[in-house]
């Protein structure tokens, strides 16, 4: 190299769309979108219970059939996030923590939405509940968990209601 | 299987930022680098496979970026692979260069990591960072956990807040004396990004970024480039090399990626499979490897995860490992020495190079060639280097090499 050159950027992006299919797990997404119904799978063969679901099991290899969960669980691990990705840096701060559903064996990453966010409010044990957002596109982003003193606060907002 | 060893060691500055460079001139700086550390007359037509560490097409704007290196680094009409295991990466290119030699398929090979981050650019806030995180959380499942806001930070804090609910341990304190030893290492190695003579109170005091997680317990992503040059016996003999550090463990585990399904959520069980593999294929004693090694280079991404690591990489029992370095065991003057070099707290963290630099300072150490950062003591001959990553750390591998005498202090 004999010269210097200032080195030169340019912008760019990859951006890709997509039509995806949640196979299998699609009858999760479909109850939370039409009926606000949390689904699990429960193994034929040993009785594990999958949240998230799998339509077959994992450990033993065999058929997992479909089961409805409570929309009552406990919060396992916590956290609160105050400084984070691209696309979610407008919602910090935002709670998120794994919640073992009543009746499941495994947990479920979810928000963890409180009029008060504070580690001390979402910590492991808390006990926390369902709640729907009223206009649903068969997603994650759905529903959320709120501490269970909290669910008439959130689901007397506008834009969410109540579960079963 | 046949021994391998490590000839040459390259490792180019671990930097915020090159703008002069993209990713594969990188590769080449710490391939030109690897081979004129080989005591012994070899170039690049000597070399008779790659094995290529890159993590994230999305961070080199280009799929596959393994063949564009390929063809920059003089290799083509040769076998080059590419391993990709998020943080692990280079840990596990590591291992796979080692089959490519212990299986004979090769007698010398390149191992080689490079990353190159900082391209992405955060157009909302004007900065690389957030744009980098977001590449990376597409890592994460795409399903149930990318759509919560999941990323590298609040998928490790899960795991050190279970663990700290368990044991009681690390506290936030004894987090924070792993950045300050770990910064405070990075001062003595001109490669590092991150040196800082700091104190536990700058780290408790830096801003908050995932509870408990404030900015000084997190590593900093970062741009370099590293390689190993790796020989087979009869070539290190042919060569007449009188340095090579032998690999004499490689281990790795995958545990289960979604933190939910694993029954304790404050233990990554990779790490405990990959070391007991690693050190049982060396010889060594999972339950006295403290004893049997001169410094490890561990995959220090977060404070915590390295206090948690102590314990499951078998340093010490279950729950101390907050102790120990209140204790001063992983310190430079230390029972054992833990991230000489820095680790990804001081150096920052390169992805696909990081695992192949701790691996490569770790055979520098056994050499006595670490420069200023060089330990006073190595009595046993042997280091271990230690690569986590992916969604959840599920990704784990554990190397361990050895001079086979100890060294002779220069």
């Amino acid at each position: 190299m004999n010269e210097e050159y200032p080195a030169h950027q340019i912008r760019d992006i990859i951006k890709i769309n997509y039509k995806y299919t949640m196979g299998g797990q699609s009858k999760f997404f479909l109850e939370v979108m039409n009926n606000k119904k949390l689904l699990g799978t429960k193994c034929t063969k040993c009785g594990k219970t999958w949240m998230p679901p799998r339509v077959n099991c994992s450990d033993c290899y065999a058929p997992a059939n479909w089961i409805e969960l409570k929309q009552t669980g406990t919060i396992q691990v916590s956290t609160i996030v105050w400084y984070t990705t691209s696309a979610f840096i407008k919602a910090i701060p935002y709670g998120i923590g794994f919640i073992k559903l009543d009746g499941a064996e495994t947990s479920l990453l979810q928000g963890i939405f409180s009029e008060n966010l504070v580690p001390s409010k979402i910590k492991k044990g808390q006990r926390v509940r369902a709640v729907f957002s009223k206009e649903r596109e068969g997603k994650m982003t759905d529903f959320f968990f709120v501490p269970e003193d909290e669910y008439e606060i959130w689901i007397n907002k506008s834009e969410y209601e109540g579960g079963d | 299987m046949r021994k391998v060893a490590i000839i040459g060691v390259g490792i180019t500055p671990f930097k915020a930022r090159y703008l002069n460079k993209t990713y594969f001139e990188l590769a080449y700086d710490a391939t030109k680098l690897a081979l004129e550390d080989c005591q012994a007359d070899i170039t690049h037509h000597d070399l008779e496979s790659t094995v290529y560490g890159i993590y994230n097409e999305l961070f080199e704007r280009q799929f596959m970026p393994d063949i564009f290196i390929n063809s920059y680094l003089g290799m083509n009409n040769k076998p080059g692979t590419r391993i990709a295991t998020g943080g692990a990466t280079g840990g596990y290119t590591v291992r796979m260069a080692y089959a490519e030699i212990a299986s004979g398929l090769s007698d010398l090979c390149l191992c080689i990591g490079v990353e190159k981050c900082n391209d992405c650019y955060d157009e909302q806030t004007g900065t690389t960072t957030p744009e980098v995180l977001n590449a990376i959380a597409y890592s994460a499942d795409m399903t149930y956990e990318y759509p919560m806001g999941m990323m590298a930070a609040s998928s490790y804090v899960s795991m050190v807040n279970a663990h700290f609910e368990e044991f009681g341990n690390p506290t936030e304190e004894q987090m924070a004396l792993v950045s300050v030893k770990n910064h405070g290492n990075a001062i003595n190695n001109p490669k590092a990004q991150s040196p800082m003579k700091i104190t536990v109170e700058d780290v408790l005091n830096s801003r908050i970024i995932c509870y408990p997680f404030k900015m000084l317990d997190c590593c900093l992503y970062s741009e370099a480039s590293a390689a190993l040059v790796l020989a087979s016996e009869e070539k290190v003999k042919e060569l007449k090399v009188d340095n090579p550090i032998w690999m004499t463990g490689v281990g790795a585990a995958n545990t289960d990626c979604f933190i939910g399904n694993r029954e304790d959520m404050g233990r990554l069980y990779s790490n405990i499979y990959a070391a007991r593999e690693a050190y049982k294929m060396a010889g060594l004693d999972y339950s006295k490897i403290k004893t049997q090694i001169d410094l490890a280079e561990l995959h220090d991404a977060f404070s915590g995860q390295e206090v948690i690591s102590y314990e499951e990489l078998g340093f010490v029992p279950f729950g101390e490992g907050g102790k120990w370095i209140e204790s001063g065991g992983p310190m430079m003057d230390g029972e054992l020495p833990c991230c000489p070099s820095g680790g990804l707290i001081g150096c920052g963290h390169a992805v696909g190079a990081t695992g192949i630099m701790s691996t490569g300072e770790a055979a520098l150490q056994l050499r006595g060639d670490a420069g200023k950062h060089q330990l006073k003591s190595i009595e046993n001959g042997r280091a271990i280097s230690h690569s986590i990553g992916g969604p959840g750390a599920a990704y784990a591998a554990v190397i361990v090499m050895t001079n086979e005498e100890g060294l002779k202090i220069p």
